[in-house]
C-alpha cells in the first residue's frame, strides 16, 4: 500500500498556512476566559459528545448496580449466619423469661426501603425520599439506619413513602452512649474547620473523658432510634467548652452519599409470638 | 478510482471505530495504569492518508473534543494534536514510503511523543519516570492495537485489488 502523498509545493504551502492558522486559533481558545471555555465545553458535551457521555454513565450505573448486588449478597449471607446464631439465644431468652415470669420481649422490627437523596426537591442535600412496601406504615419520626449505622430520621410518611432528613440536617439530634455506658450525650451535625460535615457530641460531664476511636451507639432514649445502633467514632475533644460539660468531634460511620438502601424502625411493633412448645 | 474509494471507505471506517472506542472507553482507559491512546492512534493512522493540512484540521477537531471530554486543556490539546497531525503527515512523506512494518514504528514514536506532550499539558504533569515508562508502555500498546487495525485494513484492501 502506498502512503506517499507529498503533493505540489503550492499545496504544501497551503497545508502549512492552514496548520499555522489552526495553531493560532488553538492559542486563541486557550487564552479565552474560563467561562467562555466552559461554554464551548458545554455545547460540545450536550451535542456531539452527548451519546458517548450517555453511554459512559449507563456503563457506570451498570457497574454500580452489580457492585450493590455483590454488597447486598454478602450482607445477606452475614445476616443469615447471624440469624442462625441468634435462634439459640432467642430460645434461651424465652425460657429464662418464662422462668422469671416476665412477659414476652418486645422486639424491634425494621422494614427495608430505598433511600433517594435530594428528592423530591433537587439540590437539597440534607433531605431524602424513603420508599418501602405499601403495607408498611411507619410512625414518624422514625429512625432510618443502614447495616453500618444511623442514616437519619423519617419525618413524614404516607403509605410506603416518606420524607426524611439525613444526620447532616441542622435539626438532627440523637442520644448516644459508649458501648460500656460510661458516657452518654447528644450528637448533632457539625461543620468542621476544614469544611467537612462531622458530628459533635455534647453534654459530656467535664470530668468524663472519652478516648479517640471510641464507638458511639444510640442510647434508645427518645424512642426514635432503637438502642445499640452505631453512629460514629470519637476523633478528638472539640475546642468549644461550655460550663461543666465538654464536647467531642465525632467521625460519622455512615455518609449520606454512600446510602441507597435503609432500614426504617417500626417503633413499638411486636413480632407475632412463636410457638416453642414443639422444640 | 474504485480502489481509491474503497481505500477511503475502509480506512475511514477503521479510524471512526477507533475514535468511537476511545470516547466510549475513556473512563476505563484513564483508570488503567497502561492503556492504548486510541485518539492519537486514530489521528496517526489518518495522517498516513490525509494531506498535511487536512491532518492538522482533524487533529484540531479531535483536540477540541478531547478537551471537552477531559474538562481541561481547551486550546492546548487542540494545539498539540494540530501539530501532531501536521508533523505526522509531513514526516510520513519524509521517513518512509510503502513498508507496512514501519507503520508500527511510526505509531509507536508518534504516540509516545503525543502522550508526553498531552501529559505535560494536563492539570497534573507527571514525573520523568511516568513520561518515559508509562508513556512508552501506552505507546507500545497503541502501536500494537492501531497497527493491527491498519494491517487488517490493508489486507482487506489488498484482497479487493
Amino acid at each position: 500500500m502506498r502512503y506517499l502523498t507529498v503533493g505540489r509545493p503550492e499545496s504544501q504551502r497551503r497545508d502549512l498556512v492552514l496548520a499555522v492558522a489552526l495553531a493560532f486559533f488553538s492559542l486563541f481558545l486557550a487564552g479565552l476566559s474560563l467561562d467562555s471555555r466552559l461554554a464551548i465545553t458545554e455545547v460540545l458535551r450536550s451535542s456531539i459528545l452527548a451519546p458517548f457521555l450517555g453511554a459512559q454513565s449507563m456503563f457506570a450505573r451498570g457497574a454500580d448496580l452489580s457492585e450493590q448486588v455483590a454488597t447486598l449478597t454478602t450482607e445477606r449471607e452475614v445476616l443469615a449466619a447471624r440469624v442462625l446464631e441468634a435462634a439459640d439465644l432467642e430460645l434461651e431468652n424465652q425460657q429464662l423469661r418464662a422462668i422469671a415470669g416476665l412477659p414476652e420481649r418486645r422486639i424491634s422490627e425494621f422494614a427495608v426501603g430505598e433511600v433517594i437523596p435530594g428528592a423530591p426537591e433537587a439540590g437539597v442535600s440534607h433531605s431524602f425520599l424513603f420508599r418501602t412496601r405499601d403495607d408498611v406504615a411507619p410512625v414518624t419520626p422514625a429512625g432510618i439506619s443502614a447495616p453500618d449505622g444511623v442514616v437519619g430520621v423519617l419525618r413524614t410518611a404516607n403509605g410506603g413513602s416518606g420524607l426524611g432528613e439525613f444526620w447532616t440536617h441542622p435539626d438532627f439530634r440523637v442520644g448516644v452512649r459508649t458501648p460500656s455506658g460510661s458516657a452518654t450525650g447528644i450528637l448533632r451535625s457539625f461543620l468542621a474547620a476544614d469544611g467537612e460535615t462531622m458530628m459533635l457530641l455534647e453534654g459530656i460531664p467535664f470530668q468524663t473523658d472519652i478516648a479517640a476511636g471510641t464507638l458511639l451507639v444510640t442510647s434508645g432514649i427518645g424512642g426514635v432510634h432503637p438502642a445499640g445502633v452505631p453512629v460514629g467514632r470519637v476523633v478528638e475533644e472539640a475546642e468549644t467548652r461550655s460550663g461543666w460539660s465538654h464536647s467531642f468531634l465525632v467521625e460519622p460511620i455512615v455518609r449520606p452519599g454512600q446510602i441507597r438502601v435503609g432500614l426504617v424502625w417500626l417503633v413499638g411493633s411486636v413480632l407475632p409470638s412463636q410457638d416453642t412448645s414443639s422444640s | 478510482m474504485e480502489t481509491e474509494r474503497s481505500t477511503w471507505v475502509w480506512s475511514g471506517f477503521s479510524i471512526v471505530v477507533l475514535l468511537i472506542l476511545h470516547f466510549l472507553l475513556r473512563p476505563l482507559f484513564v483508570r488503567l495504569p497502561v492503556a492504548p491512546n486510541l485518539l492519537v492512534g486514530a489521528l496517526l493512522l489518518a495522517t498516513l492518508r490525509l494531506r498535511a493540512g487536512h491532518a492538522a484540521l482533524l487533529g484540531f477537531s479531535l483536540g477540541i473534543l478531547e478537551a471537552a471530554m477531559a474538562l481541561e486543556g481547551m486550546g492546548w490539546y487542540a494545539l498539540a494534536l494540530t501539530v501532531i497531525g501536521y508533523v505526522g503527515a509531513r514526516s510520513r512523506d519524509l521517513l518512509f514510503a510503502d513498508a507496512r512494518f514501519y507503520v508500527f514504528g511510526y505509531l509507536f514514536l508518534g504516540t509516545w511523543l503525543a502522550e508526553s506532550v498531552l501529559l505535560l499539558l494536563g492539570t497534573s504533569p507527571p514525573g520523568p519516570v511516568r513520561l518515559l515508562a508509562g508513556g512508552g508502555a501506552d505507546a507500545l500498546l497503541t502501536a500494537l492495537v492501531c497497527g493491527g487495525v491498519e494491517a487488517m485494513t490493508a489486507s482487506i484492501l489488498e484482497r479487493q485489488v
